[in-house]
């Protein structure tokens, strides 16, 4: 367990390492400007790089420092997080666990697929839509949050059964199934025993795709219900060409999966091992 | 009822599963006929302001109303689903070559170089496809929408390519093969006939349902088509002007593009979730 968990920690080390390199890389337009070719870029990365390391990210396109930036709007993004991860597990987990049944699986696939074809944002608006019709005005303030982690939430428990149904699938088959049954444990105990630990473990392997879906959503949430947090930070960056601030966004966003993705495989292999 | 069962599926379920598979592609064939003939089917051309009076409900002569400039919905959902079906086609070549193709090539490299790459790669898939497709288009300018989008979603392809591969290369066959001389070379020919084979088809749409909702969403947060052009996300950004009072003016155009999503992902297979 412990080699495992060192191996598993040093790629998530590399990994942070290389999401630094691509910051620094976006950073450095900032310096470059797309002049002086590529040796003045790479230059300009790496001195980016060892700014980064002395925590100057840079000031932003009206001069503030993106740092502060990063820091004050990141309890909008951090509460729509956490509070849609809570919704996509609330919600995931049951409807995964019911999906992952053979033929139940099968049955609902057609009806999964009409589920999952709505992108984001059209939940979204039909979410801000629903709120206008029930409020007579449009939603705001604490409602406006609400709303928005509903949103991601919703996006993550599409996640969150599809990496259930997915682990479900994966041992679908797997002779050890068949062999306990001739041996005449009856099925329930070795779904509780045998499959149940191995479906969870393969579902907290899936949790770096869950936190990639739950940021992909505040992007959308924040712009549908006007909550200034971190993916608005990054729109406006790239739609001013701020790429100090868009570096950074992306390193916070990259970091984030990749330390889901750490903790899932940690979790997946301690579920296993017992 | 068992979380898993352990008997094969049964024939009626894979008959569901070609059924909605053929669903799919003939629903897919129906949209390209509509895509081609969007000029000839549309009463009005894109962009054709005044046709009726504003924000008109659906009727007789406007079945789809009109909106805020009195554009016809019905014409305007038409060039819009051209739009953005156009743009995903054109976004899916990337995604499914220097995705799928390149990661499955790179897993068959020598292993320091595979390794490298894939690392390399895996922190472009550890950031949101949207976040990189939106970063693309603030980089390379909006005209390039399609190429944003499949080169946002090219790294998970690439992931999930490279691994299948390099299972395939650590499988049983494969350790046979090289022990009895087969050059890693013709091992590679081989793994790719029976990839293309078994799996091009579903991979590519699935390709299509992952770009098409990137695309569409980035044109919803303003990044995507250029305006005059307007692809399916725009104009159900542009629908929440009128604070969603003219309901019709989002809920058609949303309707083209779950049409769209849904029979992609019925043409991918059922089984299978958004991954391309």
């Amino acid at each position: 367990m412990w080699r495992f968990a060192l191996w598993e920690g040093g790629r998530f080390a590399l990994g942070l390492f290389g999401a630094a390199l691509l910051a620094a890389g976006i950073s450095a337009l900032s310096v470059a400007g797309g002049q002086g070719g590529g040796r003045a870029f790479l230059s300009a990365m790496a001195g980016r790089l060892l700014a980064f390391l002395r925590l100057d990210f840079g000031t932003g396109a009206g001069g503030q420092d993106v740092l502060h930036e990063l820091v004050a709007r990141s309890p909008t993004t951090l509460a729509l997080v956490l509070l849609g991860a809570v919704i996509a597990f609330l919600f995931g987990v049951p409807l995964g666990l019911l999906l992952s049944g053979g033929p139940l699986r099968r049955a609902a696939a057609p009806l999964i697929q009409i589920v999952a074809a709505a992108p984001v944002f059209c939940a979204g608006l039909a979410l801000a839509l629903i709120a206008q019709r029930l409020f007579h005005r449009p939603a705001g303030g604490a409602t406006a949050l609400l709303l928005a982690a509903l949103t991601v939430g919703l996006a993550g428990a599409a996640a969150v059964q599809l990496a259930l149904r997915r682990a479900a699938a994966e041992i679908q088959y797997a002779p050890f199934r068949l062999g306990l049954r001739q041996l005449g444990l009856p099925a329930p105990e070795i779904d509780r025993v045998y499959v149940a630990p191995l479906v969870f473990a393969g579902a907290f392997r899936g949790l770096g795709d869950v936190m990639l879906a739950l940021l992909s959503a505040t992007l959308v949430a924040e712009g549908i219900f006007k909550c200034p947090g971190l993916a608005d930070l990054f729109l406006t960056s790239v739609a001013l060409r701020d790429w100090n601030a868009a570096a950074l966004v992306l390193f916070a966003f990259a970091g984030a999966a990749l330390l889901a993705d750490f903790a899932g495989r940690l979790g997946a292999q301690t579920i296993a091992a017992r | 009822m068992s979380i898993v069962s352990v008997s094969a599926p049964p024939a009626a379920a894979a008959f569901l599963r070609r059924f909605l598979v053929c669903v799919g592609w003939s629903g897919l064939g129906l949209v390209a006929v509509a895509v081609v003939l969007s000029d000839f089917l549309a009463p009005v051309p894109a962009g054709a302001t005044h046709i009726g009076p504003l924000l008109s409900a659906p009727s007789a002569r406007f079945p789809f109303g009109t909106d805020l400039a009195g554009r016809d919905m019905f014409s305007e959902t038409l060039h819009g689903l051209s739009v953005t079906v156009a743009q995903a086609c054109e976004a899916a070549a990337p995604a499914i070559l220097a995705g799928g193709l390149l990661g499955f090539m790179s897993a068959h490299l020598p292993r320091p170089a595979g390794l490298v790459l894939r690392w390399a790669i895996g922190v472009l898939a550890a950031v949101p496809a949207l976040l990189l497709a939106i970063l693309a288009l603030g980089l390379i300018g909006r005209g390039f929408a399609g190429i944003a989008a499949g080169l946002a979603v090219a790294p998970l392809a690439f992931m999930h390519a490279f691994d299948r591969a390099g299972a395939a290369g650590n499988s049983v066959y494969a350790g046979y093969a090289r022990a009895m001389g087969v050059s890693a070379s013709t091992l590679l020919r081989r793994d790719l006939a029976y990839e293309f084979r078994d799996r091009f088809v579903s991979s590519a749409a699935r390709a299509f349902v992952t770009v098409t909702i990137v695309l569409a969403t980035v044109g919803f947060l303003h990044f995507g088509a250029e305006p005059p052009q307007r692809d399916l996300g725009l104009m159900i950004s542009d629908a929440t002007a009128t604070d969603m009072q003219a309901w019709w003016t989002a809920v058609f155009p949303a309707l083209g593009l779950l049409i769209l999503i849904l029979l992609a992902r019925l043409a991918a297979g059922p089984d299978e979730g958004a991954r391309p």
